[in-house]
């Protein structure tokens, strides 16, 4: 039981897959212009990558290893297009703001790298729970970011404003928060304010620079 | 010659070269042009102390000089958290994360206002006055003979700009367009940090700069010679490698 809780939350802070793993970070970049568009794709994906992880792991021992990927890719893009199909009949303007991202999901490093590194190899219930984590870490760092740059770019959360409620009536939205970069500068500086609060996801400097002044 | 032996002799002599700039826009400004550079010197040593203390290293000051210039070069209706903000994400995003000035690619300053262009549409940057081109004359000199400004930069990218505005217009452009210019040329585009390091590179470096700036003009000068400046000094490091990979290739060949 600790084991399987432990899978569930190591994926939030410790490994996460965005900012330790850098993976998924496509679509982290292009739907968090609003919170309700990171919170959708949050959902489709944590739902995606949770049941083809259960899906690949039950089959797992049956899975040829030539052609393990296309099986893999086969049984994601099936997920993808019925959580595409919903989304459309459910939620037909939201679909419309997502554009082709949900659809690429299909390509997301994250559904593809955990399938891969870890279904394969492991019970559907520890896969479920490896699953789970991954996506509800992706999920924690779309949500921080679309509610950065919802509340910085536009001066509202989930289309309310925010201006009135903190008393703050000489704001500008920073319009540059609801462009692309703003989601690498925020995203660089997670990792960075990560990294620093937990030195082990440090990754070791390809080279050093040496001077006399380091080295005294 | 000026020989510079320690950091802080360049940050001084920096700030000499910015002297007579910032007495023209402040007696054209007047009390709330003080009160921008007051906020502006507050943010931009707060971020040196922060860092420079993670750093284990003594205070720099590095970061007055760019605080200086974001100063000249910002309307004075600028409110003090927009300043605060871009002037932090500058100095930060632009400098302090690749170790410090010298360690980048980029002016802090030059970040700091293209920052606040994007992030603040309708905010425009300070058209500069001539008075202000003909005061930033003696600190150019300055920069000149302490060679923190590579005349090969200065020269090239005049040519850049004469060539592209000429081609805007089909005339050659007369002394009143190229006066305000003089400001943003020295402090941004000509800083030894972005700009390139080997001299063919700096004739490059400095004609693409001028050729860019005068294509922004639409912008008005100052916004053109901000983007200018990011825009070559991105490309500085790869002309510079373009030219050391030249010069080898020659070598070689030579046997």
């Amino acid at each position: 039981m600790t084991r399987l809780l432990d899978r569930l939350t190591r994926p939030l802070i410790d490994e996460n897959p965005v900012t330790l793993q850098i993976l998924g970070i496509c679509s982290a970049l292009a739907v968090t212009t609003t919170l309700a568009t990171a919170l959708t794709m949050s959902l489709a994906l944590t739902v995606v990558i949770c049941l083809s992880a259960t899906l690949i792991s039950l089959i797992r021992n049956h899975i040829p290893q030539s052609v393990r990927l296309i099986i893999q890719i086969t049984i994601i893009s099936a997920l993808v297009i019925v959580m595409d199909g919903l989304l459309r009949a459910f939620a037909y303007e939201m679909s419309q703001r997502l554009s082709v991202f949900v659809g690429l999901i299909v390509t997301n490093c994250l559904v593809m790298g955990r399938a891969e590194a870890f279904a394969m190899r492991h019970p559907p219930g520890a896969s479920f729970a490896d699953a789970l984590g991954n996506g509800l870490g992706y999920s924690l760092i779309l949500i921080v970011v679309g509610t950065l740059r919802e509340g910085l770019g536009l001066g509202t959360i989930l289309a309310v404003p925010l201006a009135p409620m903190l008393g703050l009536e000489g704001f500008t939205p920073i319009a540059l928060m609801q462009r692309a970069p703003a989601a690498f500068f925020i995203l660089g500086l997670l990792i960075w304010a990560l990294r620093a609060w937990r030195p082990t996801q440090v990754e070791t400097p390809e080279f050093r620079v040496t001077g006399h002044e380091e080295d005294a | 010659m000026i020989t510079l032996r320690h950091p802080w002799q360049i940050t001084l002599v920096l700030i000499g070269a910015l002297i007579p700039p910032l007495a023209v826009t402040l007696t054209e400004r007047g009390a709330a042009g003080l009160k921008l550079l007051a906020a502006a010197l507050a943010v931009s040593l707060i971020w040196d102390l922060i860092f420079t203390r993670a750093r284990w290293q003594q205070p720099s000051w590095h970061s007055l000089p760019a605080a200086l210039i974001v100063t000249v070069m910002t309307l004075p209706t600028l409110s003090l958290w927009q300043l605060a903000l871009a002037l932090s994400f500058g100095l930060v995003i632009g400098e302090q994360v690749f170790g410090g000035r010298g360690f980048g690619f980029l002016n802090a300053a030059a970040v700091t206002l293209a920052f606040l262009v994007f992030a603040f549409p309708g905010t425009a940057l300070q058209e500069a006055s001539p008075a202000l081109g003909y005061a930033t004359l003696p600190g150019l000199a300055l920069l000149l003979a302490a060679g923190l400004v590579f005349w090969r930069v200065v020269v090239a990218l005049a040519l850049g700009l004469l060539v592209g505005l000429a081609m805007n217009a089909g005339t050659p452009p007369g002394v009143g367009l190229v006066l305000p210019a003089i400001f943003a040329v020295t402090f941004l585009v000509a800083d030894p940090v972005a700009s390139a390091a080997t001299q063919a590179g700096r004739w490059l470096y400095g004609f693409a700069a001028g050729l860019l700036a005068a294509l922004f003009t639409p912008l008005g000068m100052a916004e053109a010679l901000v983007f200018a400046a990011l825009l070559a000094g991105l490309a500085a490091p790869l002309i510079d490698d373009i030219v050391i990979r030249a010069q080898v290739g020659r070598r070689s060949a030579r046997g």
